[in-house]
């Protein structure tokens, strides 16, 4: 299993008998959760490519059936997928980067013990997590201020998320050693500049996770466009991607609906594939880019820097 | 104060002033807690300013967005208080005080509400809480930096999937008659499973595909937290003798309890949130008896038959009890663990 | 997992900034509103000018709510054609989805373009909040012969438009040669066959088909326990629809209409509400007794639509379902299969029995708020052409099955002929929701037009015949209760809290009564519930109002 029982150094250590039956605790425990996982997932992809009818009365659990790649062949010979990944790279890149912009030095700030205003501040901030005006004053608003239609409003209105300014508070209040402060002002360094040159690269596996849910953020975000954006150009990924799955399954809502009797009992049949291709088609380009955010996880970030 | 702005310079006044603010909280009548005339208030916020304008200038962007974007259209919540009435504008309905309020309260589902939406939302949170901490730490245990990799990158997958398939997927795996685990039960003698009809297998099949979904996902900030420890910590611990699961409870789990304690605080104040569109999907007339939550209660008659200020009402109220949480869990916190929000 | 700190009109409340790759249905991202629904002052727009240059040329802003499949609007021949007859040039807006939850922002914030068109896309219950944002029609029929002449001919076309106080700001449609019902009834017949059975003429005989059905191979496969003897639509939460059981209140005469929906219809004038009904007691108790003896779905409360669908596809050639409900046999059962079934008429529910039999009614030729004007309209006058055009014979055809040339021969004045699909692939339904706005657009097929009908339609026609002699036992005048009941805003919000706590329990009860029986015991103590949670109230509404509208 994925332990360390069979490392020499580990052995020669003169590891216990505990040691070793927590060993492969922890493997079984893994390989389970991997699995429990992993199952589902795969799952997905078989059924991607599998005749729905079969998926629907549960005939495929291993091996794909029925193969058919009709889901894929409808979601990317739709023109529309291209602007809708264009405009959602473009919203995720610039969204993230003001995001972390406007984030990481209010965090920081109000990590500072001495920053009187930071508990009310806090508070100020936390409030709005729980209540908001509702969506007509909001669409009033961005109204007025033009960003309706607008591709601002993908990355102006959401610039900050505040459970995230609370994650980043946390982790800089209990990661960087007071000391490094002190030395540094004792060396005239301000605010400002030491948030720079000294808190940020200490801080690379938060920024790393915070910058991960706030792109993961903008690439589903599905909402703004369909309340806020009207002109199908500036439509992102999301959107595109649910209308083409919309437009296959017709009318689940039985053939009724008003007047929707019809609708292509054929395209409905693949309803449920193209659901599937759509995750796979959705989520890959995120998926790829998680490994070059992994690598901040790992031990040794930290090495070399003062801790407390 | 003001000799040593005045001997060491403004930046180091930052430091030192820390102490002083803090001292002169808890000291009475220490000048600055003390009455104060408008002169020496007005000379305290100059001085403020003066030494903390870096920090102010850091969280402007913040406050402004939030000002703006936040704060500014709240005005609609009144509408909980007020008659829905297009022609005469948000602001122009009538005032009926609490009646929507009492509609809601008085209803004859409000307990069955009440009791599912708790059910369902105190379960996810405890279970939701600890299970991405127990992966996290077991993930940070993997040797092995690509099996740790790709065991992170695994767990974290299912995040991706969307709630529609989510369910979909549930009803595939427990169709009573082609679902696998159902038939991997019955070689155990378990017959007669109908998990997805259940009321009482509702919670359960709700948080364990929660779980399955959002662990891995959730446990990324604690892989974070944990990737800061100071290896020496460990190099120590080892030279000492320490076991492993020796080393997980006394190195791990403390470098992990002040973002536990924070994310905790957070989830309190979703006690009574049940996730909407999950439920909602996982409804059928055998399990509404446990399964109709005060969202989807609210979906049914604010939004489907544009009770716009029932809606409100109903949305005011829970988010009220879910902020009263939010503040009792903080304010115990900051008592027993000395964390907090504010 | 943690849940909700997100602002409350985010979408879905969601631990982390992020959550799931798509959302699913329009209906749940109206559930962010949640805490929101609030309203603008109508006035914002302040643009009613009321002078509107009739010069002709001006630029009109319509929204359109249709199909996914359907391409864009620019695409369509006849929107060129319409342009220049009504001499507007159209701005479109196209909404494919979550229509429900754009437009309560779209309407609360007062911010509506001239014209909105779409299959019910405005509803009564929006017009009884957000009237003033649109045009009373009313008196611009002069401006509107084509809509006047459809009033004129057309039984109930005015009633549906027509507000209580007579002002009318939606316009229905109407197409003749629809089947009024949508739910036709199908069975295997050669399963039928190859086992030797006779078509079942009441409730006993279809439960022992349905029974050999279920113990013998009927599909002949080789395998005796693949056959599904009975499946109907899941039914939902919120009432009934097409598909479901409800059908078979059918066979003990009680007329209901649109499927069912949340259970209240008329029967010679008189207001009721099937769910506590005994006739529903009856279909309640049969339903159970084919359940218990595990003729029905065991999925069949769980299941969602698509799976529904899937399974009775079977495979290959191979059917796997008896008896279900279905719009028609191929749309049902697939291409393949639906060669294997046939349509039948409800059967009554015991021999000789003297209730009549009736199908539901479901208004599905005649559809109400196809579109509508906006009161801030700068340009009223090409808006009332344009929307005069919409209802021309040429015009209605063409919105309906699509253009002239690719999708329909116009051979003469009043002869078209439907074509079929021109890619050879797809269906004919898929390639008219493909081609146009069909059933979605504002239209009006005149009776005495002389059209040959595309195959799916023409199926859906045939297959309703032998539900002919039920539907006519259905008397208009009063056994069927309109689904365009004009009720003030304090009557509506008094029938949904009302409903929404019946059809909690109902549906429920429903559930329950077919798995687990228990119907003799339960029945008086469940219609006692529903007495008090407000089923009286309601009836006595709809009752009120049934009878401003008939009288």
């Amino acid at each position: 299993m994925t332990t360390t029982t069979l490392r020499p150094t580990t052995l020669r250590r003169g590891r216990t008998l505990g040691d070793l039956l927590f060993s492969i605790g922890l493997g079984t425990f893994i390989v389970l959760v991997l699995f429990a996982t992993l199952y589902p997932i795969y799952f997905v992809m078989i059924a991607s490519v599998s005749d729905p009818t079969l998926v629907a009365t549960g005939k495929v659990w291993v091996i794909p059936q029925g193969l058919s790649t009709f889901g894929y062949e409808q979601i990317l010979a739709d023109p529309r997928i291209w602007t809708g990944y264009r405009n959602t790279l473009l919203y995720t890149v610039v969204g993230t980067t003001l995001n972390l912009v406007v984030t990481l030095p209010a965090a920081y700030a109000l990590s500072r013990r001495e920053f009187a205003p930071r508990k009310f501040l806090m508070f100020f901030f936390a409030f709005t997590m729980f209540f908001s005006g509702g969506l007509i004053p909001i669409y009033l608003l961005y109204r007025d201020l033009n960003l309706l239609d607008n591709w601002l409003v993908f990355v102006i209105p959401s610039a900050l998320n505040v459970y995230n300014l609370i994650i980043a508070r946390a982790f800089f209040e209990n990661s960087l050693p007071e000391e490094l402060f002190e030395a540094a002002t004792l060396d005239g360094v301000g605010y400002l500049q030491f948030f720079w040159r000294m808190a940020i690269p200490l801080s690379k596996a938060i920024i790393a996770v915070i910058g991960l849910y706030y792109l993961v953020q903008h690439w589903n975000d599905f909402f703004t466009g369909l309340i806020f954006v009207r002109d199908y150009e500036k439509q992102p990924l999301q959107i595109v991607l649910r209308d083409i799955l919309l437009s296959n399954q017709a009318f689940a809502g039985g053939a009724g609906g008003a007047g929707g009797s019809g609708g292509g009992a054929y395209a409905q049949q693949f309803a449920d594939q193209i659901k599937y291709g759509v995750i796979i088609v959705s989520t890959l380009p995120v998926l790829l880019f998680y490994p070059f955010v992994q690598k901040y996880f790992e031990k040794g970030v930290m090495v070399g820097s003062v801790k407390g | 104060m003001a000799q040593i702005r005045d001997g060491a310079g403004r930046k180091v006044g930052g430091v030192v002033a820390l102490t002083l603010d803090e001292t002169a909280a808890k000291v009475p009548g220490s000048p600055v807690v003390g009455p104060m005339t408008k002169g020496r208030r007005r000379r305290a916020v100059s001085r403020h300013l003066r030494t903390r304008w870096q920090l102010w200038l850091m969280v402007a962007p913040a406050v402004a967005v939030t000002l703006v974007f936040a704060y500014f259209p709240m005005y609609g919540i009144q509408l909980a208080f007020r008659e829905f009435d297009f022609t005469a504008g948000l602001t122009g309905g009538e005032w009926v005080g609490m009646k929507y309020f009492n509609q809601f309260f008085t209803s004859p589902l409000f307990w069955d509400l009440m009791r599912n939406t708790v059910a369902i939302s105190l379960t996810t949170l405890v279970v939701g809480f600890i299970a991405p901490i127990v992966l996290a730490l077991a993930v940070n245990q993997v040797v092995g930096l690509r099996r740790k990799r790709f065991t992170q990158t695994a767990t974290y997958l299912p995040h991706f999937i969307s709630i529609v398939v989510v369910v979909g997927m549930l009803q595939v795996f427990l169709s009573p008659t082609t679902g696998v685990i159902p038939n991997f039960l019955s070689f155990f003698g378990v017959t007669d499973t109908n998990y997805l009809g259940d009321p009482d297998a509702f919670v359960p099949v709700y948080v364990i595909s929660e779980v399955w979904q959002h662990c891995g996902w959730n446990s990324i900030i604690y892989l974070a937290a944990l990737s800061s420890i100071d290896t020496h910590l460990y190099e120590a611990a080892r030279v000492d003798g320490a076991s492993r699961p020796q080393i997980i409870r006394h190195i791990d789990l403390p470098a992990l309890i002040p973002t536990m304690v924070v994310l905790f605080i957070l989830n309190m104040g979703g006690v009574l949130n049940a996730g909407f569109e999950k439920v909602f999907l996982m409804q059928n007339p055998l399990n509404l008896s446990a399964s109709e939550v005060i969202s989807t209660y609210a979906y049914k008659i604010g939004i489907l038959q544009s009770q716009f200020s029932y809606a409100t009402a109903i949305g005011l109220f829970n988010t009220v009890i879910n902020f009263a949480f939010l503040v009792l869990t903080n304010q115990l916190a900051k008592k027993f663990a000395n964390t907090s929000l504010w | 997992m943690a849940r909700s700190i997100r602002p409350a009109w985010a979408p879905t409340p969601g631990p982390r900034p992020a959550r799931r790759a798509l959302t699913s249905t329009v209906a749940f991202a109206a559930a962010s509103t949640l805490l929101l629904a609030s309203c603008s002052s109508g006035g914002d727009d302040a643009s009613d000018d009321g002078a509107d240059g009739s010069g002709g040329g001006e630029e009109l802003n319509i929204l359109v709510v249709k199909h996914p499949l359907t391409k864009k609007m620019s695409e369509m021949a006849w929107v060129a054609e319409i342009e220049e007859a009504a001499d507007v040039s159209i701005k479109w807006e196209e909404v494919t989805a979550d229509w429900d939850q754009k437009k309560s922002t779209m309407l609360a914030a007062g911010d509506t373009p001239d014209l909105i068109i779409g299959a019910n896309a405005i509803t009564d219950s929006d017009l009884a909040t957000f009237r003033t944002l649109f045009e009373d029609l009313s008196d611009d029929m002069d401006a509107l012969p084509n809509v006047q002449a459809m009033f004129d001919e057309v039984d109930g076309a005015e009633a549906m438009a027509s507000q209580a106080d007579g002002t009318v700001y939606a316009l229905p449609s109407w197409k003749e040669f629809w089947p009024q019902a949508i739910t036709r009834q199908y069975i295997n017949q050669q399963w039928l066959d190859n086992l030797g059975l006779a078509m079942p003429t009441n409730w006993d005989e279809l439960f022992d088909v349905l029974v050999a059905f279920k113990e013998q191979d009927a599909n002949g496969n080789g395998d005796p326990n693949d056959e599904i003897p009975f499946d109907w639509s899941p039914v939902g939460t919120t009432g009934y629809g097409y598909f479901q059981p409800t059908a078979l209140l059918g066979s003990l005469g009680l007329p209901i209409t649109g499927g069912g929906g949340t259970g209240y219809f008329v029967e010679d004038g008189e207001v009721g509400n099937f769910l506590a009904d005994e006739r529903w007691k009856e279909v309640l108790t049969f339903l159970n007794r084919a359940y218990a003896a595990g003729l029905v779905n065991q999925n069949v409360i769980t299941q969602d639509y698509s799976a529904y669908q899937s399974v009775a596809r079977g495979s290959g050639d191979t059917a796997s379902v008896g008896f279900s409900w279905g719009w028609t046999a191929s749309d049902r059962f697939g291409a393949q299969l639906a060669p294997q079934y046939t349509s039948m008429a409800p059967v009554p529910a015991e021999a000789g029995q003297d209730a009549p039999l009736t199908w539901s009614y479901d208004f599905e030729n005649l559809t109400a708020n196809h579109i509508v004007v906006s009161a801030q309209t700068k340009a009223k006058a090409a808006a009332l052409r344009l929307v005069n055009a919409f209802y021309d014979q040429d015009t209605s055809v063409q919105v309906l099955f699509g253009d002239f040339g690719t999708n329909v021969t116009k051979v003469d004045d009043n002869t078209y002929e439907v074509l079929p699909p021109a890619d050879g692939e797809s269906d004919p339904s898929t390639w008219k929701w493909t081609s146009t706005l069909a059933d979605a657009g504002p239209l009006w097929i005149r009776e005495g037009i002389d059209l040959t009908l595309p195959t799916d339609l023409a199926e859906a026609v045939e297959q309703s015949i032998p539900l002919e002699e039920a539907v006519a036992n259905v008397d208009p005048e009063t056994d069927v209760l309109p689904p365009f009941l004009k009720m003030s805003t304090e009557d509506l919000s008094t029938i949904s809290l009302n409903n929404s706590t019946i059809l909690n329990l109902t549906q429920t009860k429903f559930a329950e009564f077919v798995t687990a029986g228990g119907i003799e015991d339960g029945w008086d103590d469940y219609v006692a519930q529903l007495e008090s949670a407000g089923l009286p109230q309601n009836v006595e509404l709809y009752q009120k109002y049934y009878d401003e509208f008939s009288g």
